[in-house]
């Protein structure tokens, strides 16, 4: 399962690294427009994202733990 | 039914710092001047460019400030819109104190919002003359906009609020890893297998937390300093910190011997914490850094923090760390709860 989740999230990251490099002019355009409010929405994106990948992994883990429990019985 | 109101409390700060963070608006500010130089005995018109400024709605009053003593006020204030004015100042002849390229502060008094400041604005020259003559203009009766208000800085902006997120990150970062250190020392002296689990837990959170802090700064160095990564001398020194831990958690996955792994990342922890000290507090101080407070000062003193950023720093803080130490907590239980169901099938087997 976290086998799983990883290429998935590294390939969300890179298609979101490789448009926004494309596009790098529009969205720096963007986030930097009215006084650079919308960089700091990015900044708390980025915690989210940390927590919300803090939260997939264990998620997987306890999974894993609960299959073995399982198994156990 | 554990204790669990230290995991709310992070909750409800966080709410805090987040509402507060966003909505608190900045102090008008000053953007760009038209003129940088000016000579004394000249007649100058300035253009000037305010942010988050409400020129039109009000009365403006202009100066320009020398030193404490001395300081000039605009003959004539005509405004564009909002944000843009031209204020006319006639510079005296002479200047009370010899002036060489001597940098002159430009304030301008809103009646509705107060004062916008822009330090080092101009910059005159003039020969010394006696009495200060016309450069007594009194700075007086400065009006003050009620509520709080974050303080602007040019470059920064809005990013100011920044410092609510990217800053906290790495201090509750350091404190999670005092914490490991904590553990990993009383591994050492007791060799109970719970406080590796503690201590590397505490690790994996506190890399955790060190790669937003990079990846925050990254975006906010985007759009301050003009580029994602710099040669700044604490970003790398950062870096090579977080490296150092990314090779404990490493480290640990390539050794299956549970005792045998929790001595040598005990030890490896330690030393990780002694060279994070000196890479990330001493040797940033001991050259330029873009980042505040380094090349001598502390960051914290001084006219990088106001009080009212103070408000929800602290707390942002105080619930990042609470955060931190909860998503620790999570995986001290699951990794306990494996330990046992370790023991339970190597007993019944």
């Amino acid at each position: 399962m976290k086998n799983k989740i990883t290429p998935i999230i590294l390939t969300i990251t890179a298609l979101f690294i490789s448009s926004s490099a494309r596009a790098e002019g529009g969205v720096i355009d963007f986030l930097g427009s009215i006084g650079k409010i919308y960089s700091v929405i990015a900044v708390i994106v980025v915690i989210l994202l940390g927590i919300g990948y803090f939260l997939i992994r264990l998620d997987h883990k306890l999974t894993k733990l609960e299959k073995q429990i399982n198994n156990n019985e | 039914m554990r204790s669990m109101w230290w995991k709310y409390l992070s909750i409800i700060i966080l709410i805090y710092v987040v509402i507060m963070g966003l909505s608190t608006p900045l102090k008008p500010g000053i953007t760009s001047v038209s003129k940088l130089n000016v000579k004394a005995g000249s007649m100058e018109n300035i253009q000037i460019e305010g942010y988050n400024t409400r020129f039109a709605d009000a009365d403006n009053r202009v100066w320009l400030k020398l030193n404490d003593s001395y300081a000039i006020r605009a003959r004539q204030v005509a405004v564009a819109d909002n944000n843009r004015m031209t204020a006319t100042f006639k510079f005296p002849a002479e200047t009370p104190i010899s002036a060489k390229n001597a940098p002159l502060t430009l304030i301008i008094d809103n009646e509705v919002q107060g004062p916008a400041i822009m330090p080092s604005a101009m910059f005159i020259n003039g020969t010394e003359g006696k009495s200060g003559d016309g450069w007594k203009a009194p700075i007086d009766k400065i009006h003050d906009l009620p509520g709080i208000q974050f303080p602007y800085r040019n470059i920064l902006n809005e990013t100011i609020r920044n410092t609510f997120f990217h800053i906290p990150l790495w201090f509750s970062m350091f404190i999670l890893l005092v914490a490991s250190l904590w553990y990993s020392v009383k591994y050492l002296r007791k060799q109970h297998i719970k406080d590796d689990i503690y201590a590397s837990c505490l690790i994996r959170v506190a890399v955790l937390f060190g790669v937003m802090g990079i990846t925050t700064g990254s975006i906010w160095a985007r759009f301050t300093w003009g580029t994602f990564w710099t040669d700044d001398i604490k970003l790398n020194m950062a870096t090579v910190a977080m490296l150092i831990y990314v090779a404990y958690i490493i480290l640990r996955s390539s050794i299956s011997d549970v005792d045998r792994r929790a001595k040598i990342s005990a030890g490896y922890a330690i030393f990780a914490f002694i060279a994070l000290v000196p890479l990330v507090f001493v040797i940033p101080r001991l050259t330029d850094s873009l980042h505040p407070g380094n090349g001598g000062n502390p960051a914290l003193g001084g006219e990088d923090m106001e009080n009212t950023l103070r408000m929800v720093f602290y707390p942002a803080i105080i619930g990042l760390t609470f955060l931190g130490l909860w998503f620790t907590s999570l995986l001290i239980r699951y990794e306990l709860l494996q330990e046992r169901l370790i023991d339970d099938t190597l007993n019944e087997g």
